[in-house]
């Protein structure tokens, strides 16, 4: 263990809470379920927040737009301001970018929503999808993607009904991309930027899978990092050296099969950064 | 069966129990928005806006009944308003707000069905209309307006900018049509 405290934040309907807790700990970090029911200020005793994915409130009104109001974001955003890293993890991502934590160019403390996570935009199909998707990491301060050189591939789950990065003025989620706050791109397997469906599996503007604060210490992610935290979770469909890895592991019968997935290197880079901090 | 000509018609489906959006949406807004203070009650109501060869009142609710596409009659009451003069289930003081998700207003599984069923080939268009009671004495066009499109995490509840158009209304003969209107932005069409 680092010594550093990371707090995975619960809101009611969130449901990949204790996969994403065992996700923080193979990382070597000391993390604690906070639930909704606690005082928003016990938050101050953590080094860092995941916000992980699920239905925060039934999803009502609109995804994470409820959560996003709730008296923990102020603390959260409180807590951002000061450096502290932040990730929401699809619900997470949602509710950080209705609070507008993401992007978080302008507003000071109370920054604007600038962008949205709409529904997403398929052919031939409407409503919520799942599927591997491969991500391509790109140049950009985030903290959480430290350590990863741009350009690498990951395969990782998507699953959502509503993932599309948009934004009202045209070119607006291009540019941010431009800037250096995406620091996860959809990708085709050779690594060329998604254009199309299904490689970019929600129609997100400029293929972002997800968006970071300037500052890089707070990141909305749409893909589960945390389904694909071991070997033996990447899917059968996946070629690519993470397949050959995954086979071989399989193959071995050892327990190399829970040997680190593509979805650590987030955490890794997150203990990486807290450890640098220390 | 329709005789041909063009009508439009719109389809108000709410729930007969109590809706859990609407009763988190009041407490939100009243709780952490300071144009929800004064709020008094929230009322969630999906519409359908349906235009093309359509056959009568009676007909078209007897459609809409049996189809899985448009609600559950187990569950939810829908009614029918077939022109502008007609009720809706609203009332005179409530302020609506209709939100629609840009560019993703039709609903092509609503439009299949139809034209599977009655042979017509009808548009069929989707909106969520949240109804707003406030206490006597506020400007509920107003506080609408204010709660309609989020700004921040202190303003702003029922519609993201950034994928969704939201569009006024007052009181049980909300506008006619509302889904078909050529689109403008929220805040343009709302203030």
């Amino acid at each position: 263990m680092s010594g550093a405290r990371v707090a995975v934040v619960q809101f009611p309907g969130v449901n990949c809470e204790a996969e994403t807790v065992r996700a923080l700990e193979c990382a070597g970090l000391e993390t604690e379920l906070f639930r909704w029911t606690r005082p928003p200020r016990e938050l101050a005793a953590f080094d860092a927040y995941v916000l992980p994915g699920g239905f925060s409130w039934q999803d009502r009104v609109r995804a994470g737009a409820l959560a996003a109001k709730d008296p923990m974001l102020d603390e959260l955003a409180a807590r951002a301001a000061d450096g502290a890293p932040v990730l929401g993890i699809c619900n997470g991502a949602q509710v950080l970018v209705e609070a507008g934590l993401v992007p978080g160019n302008g507003g000071g403390e109370l920054p604007h929503v600038e962008v949205a996570l709409a529904r997403n935009r398929m052919p031939e199909r409407t409503g919520y999808h799942t599927r591997w998707a491969w991500c391509r990491v790109e140049d950009s301060p985030c903290v959480f993607t430290r350590g990863l050189e741009p350009g690498t591939l990951l395969p990782l789950p998507v699953a959502h009904g509503e993932g599309r990065f948009a934004a009202a003025k045209k070119g607006r989620v291009e540019a941010l991309a431009e800037a250096g706050q995406a620091p996860l791109r959809y990708s085709r397997p050779d690594g060329a930027i998604a254009e199309a469906f299904p490689d970019n599996p929600n129609g997100s503007e400029a293929a972002v899978a997800a968006l970071c604060n300037p500052r890089g210490n707070v990141m909305a992610l749409m893909p589960h990092p945390e389904r694909a935290a071991t070997l033996g979770q990447v899917g059968r469909a996946i070629g690519g050296s993470w397949g050959e890895r995954r086979e071989r592991a399989f193959a071995a019968a050892d327990g190399s099969a829970f040997a680190d997935g593509p979805g650590m290197a987030f955490f890794h880079g997150l203990a990486r950064h807290l450890a640098g901090n220390a | 069966m329709s005789d041909g000509a063009k009508r439009t018609m719109q389809a108000y489906v709410e729930l007969l129990a109590e809706d859990p959006e609407a009763t988190s949406a009041l407490a939100i807004a009243r709780g952490r928005l300071a144009a929800g203070r004064r709020l008094t009650a929230v009322k969630r109501v999906r519409v359908f806006e349906l235009s093309g060869p359509l056959p009568s009142r009676a007909e078209v609710e007897a459609l809409l009944h049996r189809s899985t596409r448009f609600y559950n009659p187990a569950k939810e009451r829908c009614t029918v308003r077939a022109g502008e003069r007609e009720p809706a289930p609203f009332q005179r003081d409530e302020a609506l707000v209709l939100v629609v998700d840009r560019g993703l207003e039709r609903r092509p599984a609503g439009e299949r069905w139809w034209k599977h069923e009655t042979g017509e080939k009808v548009e069929v268009r989707e909106g969520t209309v949240w109804a707003l009671a406030f206490e006597p004495g506020e400007d509920a066009a107003a506080r609408a307006a204010e709660l309609a499109e989020v700004r921040d995490r202190r303003h702003g509840l029922f519609a993201n900018p950034h994928f969704q158009d939201w569009r006024p209304g007052e009181g049980a003969t909300p506008p006619w049509p509302w889904l078909e209107r050529p689109r403008k932005r929220g805040k343009e069409s709302g203030s």
